[in-house]
């Protein structure tokens, strides 16, 4: 088999061009409760940006500068964004049923991505070495312990650091870019027909 | 297209689109937000930086006094943890067999008696000959009499008072060399050498690379970072984690899993993580299979949003069949 030829075909048919880079769209695809997963999806973009800001110049710098302290203030306020977002990203899903048509793989993933980003977070609360890290590293163990999960050592400043900058983040993107994909590759889905009455 | 875009939009009327356009004015706007977000309300751990020991050993040397000698006798409730720090499987959080932390046993060993107390103790004897006398004569002594020095120490502390910065005991009482032990802890932390001495000695080998703060984290746990919480109102029965210090929002994403903690029946569990975590991630699992279950996946129908959503279009289509217009 010509692996080349293969991609070539598979890119063909589910990612043209079109796909990716869309001239069109369907005539229904006009409500606000579009623009939210473009919100989540920004804001995710911003978080990442702030982040590989603080990540170069480490954590007196973001504690005790103003440059620093005013680009953690826009890595939090980013994640803030990033959950209002993604609540009323997968509110309206919800509502349109938007699994239909076998876009259940999308809608799973997306979960999967909020769930991962809730450890994340939880990873990215330790690390602002404050007050609430110490006390939820403090809270946080007995939850971690009873799950079997203490091999993630959560008191150890340089785990908690590279889970959130490395594993988590790179998870994250991973399944981002597949959510992106899916939905592409599917297209937005399709109103509600005679109220559902012919669907399952 | 691709193949499954020319079957899902057959038929669809289409309109044209920018979709970097979009995303790009999108983005802006969601940064122009996050900026104007982080200017007027900045970062909410500004102001509230870590708890020290040497903080609480100036300010509350009673209560450091009282942690430490929890270590020292053996008391604190760290010493019977369970896994993955002690041994006390039985203190394991646990649903019948169902038990995560015995799976993965006592990765961490830890002895709070030696690896808090002893080994800085034994580091304070180095620069300081009368606490290398008192720890030799503590060491020297049958553990009856430790006990029973432990004890007395204990119930002295709790009538301690504070004058000019020095703890205080009753006079009377046979508290043998624990006083000088416990005043040199004391100094020591109000140095602010003990957290550097409890990162170092988890592993003297990795100074200065050492980052494990399990042992310095852990040392105010308990009563003493349970007050700070509390005023702060931080504890888990004021939802937790879900919120932070100061009038700030936090981790509100996480209300679904610490509202848990409010529900008596759960959060007075001794396994009450465990079981919070397992309903939390059983309702994730059920949410992300609702494509597949047959009630849940109707709702949508039934509280009709949708109609909402796509006004416009079952305005053109009121059926929302594209085939079956509003004119016709």
């Amino acid at each position: 088999m010509n692996i080349d030829r293969f991609l070539q075909e598979t890119i063909r048919k589910h990612m043209t061009l079109e796909d990716a880079l869309p001239t069109k769209m369907p005539e229904y695809v006009n409500s606000f409760g579009y623009f939210f997963g473009t919100a989540t999806l920004s804001s995710l973009a911003v978080i990442f940006i702030s982040g590989i800001i603080l990540a170069f110049w480490g954590p007196d710098w973001w504690h005790f500068t103003s440059v620093g302290h005013f680009t953690n203030s826009v890595h939090f306020w980013a994640v803030e964004v990033f959950y209002v977002s993604v609540t009323l990203h997968f509110t309206f899903k919800f509502f349109k049923a938007a699994w239909r048509d076998g876009r259940w793989r999308t809608w799973i993933n997306g979960w999967l991505i909020w769930g991962i980003s809730i450890f994340s977070g939880i990873s990215g609360t330790l690390l602002q070495a404050n007050w609430d890290s110490q006390w939820n590293a403090q809270q946080g163990k007995d939850a971690f312990n009873a799950l079997g999960l203490s091999f993630m050592n959560w008191m150890n400043y340089t785990t908690v650091l590279t889970l959130h900058v490395v594993f988590f983040a790179f998870l994250i993107a991973v399944l981002v870019v597949a959510h992106l994909t899916f939905v592409r590759n599917e297209s937005p889905v399709r109103p509600i027909v005679n109220e559902g009455k012919d669907e399952k | 297209m691709s193949i499954a875009s020319d079957k899902n939009l057959k038929g669809i009327p289409m309109k044209p689109y920018d979709m970097v356009r979009e995303g790009l004015i999108v983005f802006t706007a969601i940064t122009v937000i996050v900026l104007f977000l982080a200017a007027f309300w900045g970062f909410p751990g500004k102001n509230y930086r870590p708890l020290t020991i040497k903080e609480v050993a100036t300010k509350a040397p009673v209560a450091f006094l009282k942690r430490t000698l929890s270590y020292f006798d053996g008391s604190s409730g760290l010493q019977t943890y369970g896994p993955p720090y002690t041994h006390d499987y039985q203190n394991a959080q646990s649903i019948g067999p169902f038990c995560p932390a015995c799976w993965l046993g006592v990765i961490f060993p830890l002895n709070a008696k030696v690896d808090l107390v002893m080994q800085p103790l034994q580091q304070i004897a180095d620069l300081n000959p009368a606490v290398a006398a008192a720890l030799k004569t503590y060491q020297q002594a049958s553990p009856k009499q430790q006990a029973a020095w432990d004890k007395a120490y204990g119930t002295a502390l709790g009538k301690a008072k504070v004058e000019n910065g020095q703890v205080v005991l009753p006079a009377t009482g046979d508290y043998g060399p624990v006083p000088v032990l416990m005043n040199g802890m004391l100094t020591f932390a109000r140095a602010g050498l003990l957290e550097a001495a409890l990162t170092f000695n988890t592993n003297p080998s990795m100074a200065p690379y050492e980052t494990d703060y399990t042992r310095a984290l852990f040392y105010l746990g308990g009563n003493i970072m349970g007050t700070v919480a509390d005023h702060f109102g931080e504890d888990g029965g004021t939802w937790g984690m879900s919120h932070i210090a100061g009038p700030y929002p936090a981790a509100w994403w996480l209300w679904p899993y610490t509202f848990l903690y409010q529900v008596p029946a759960i959060g007075n569990l001794n396994q009450a993580d465990l079981v919070a975590f397992v309903i939390w991630a059983g309702s994730l699992i059920v949410i992300m299979l609702i494509p597949f279950i047959p009630g849940l996946r109707r709702i949508p129908y039934v509280i009709p949003v949708y109609k909402i959503i796509w006004r416009d279009w079952y305005e053109k289509y009121p059926s929302g069949d594209p085939s079956k217009s509003a004119n016709k």
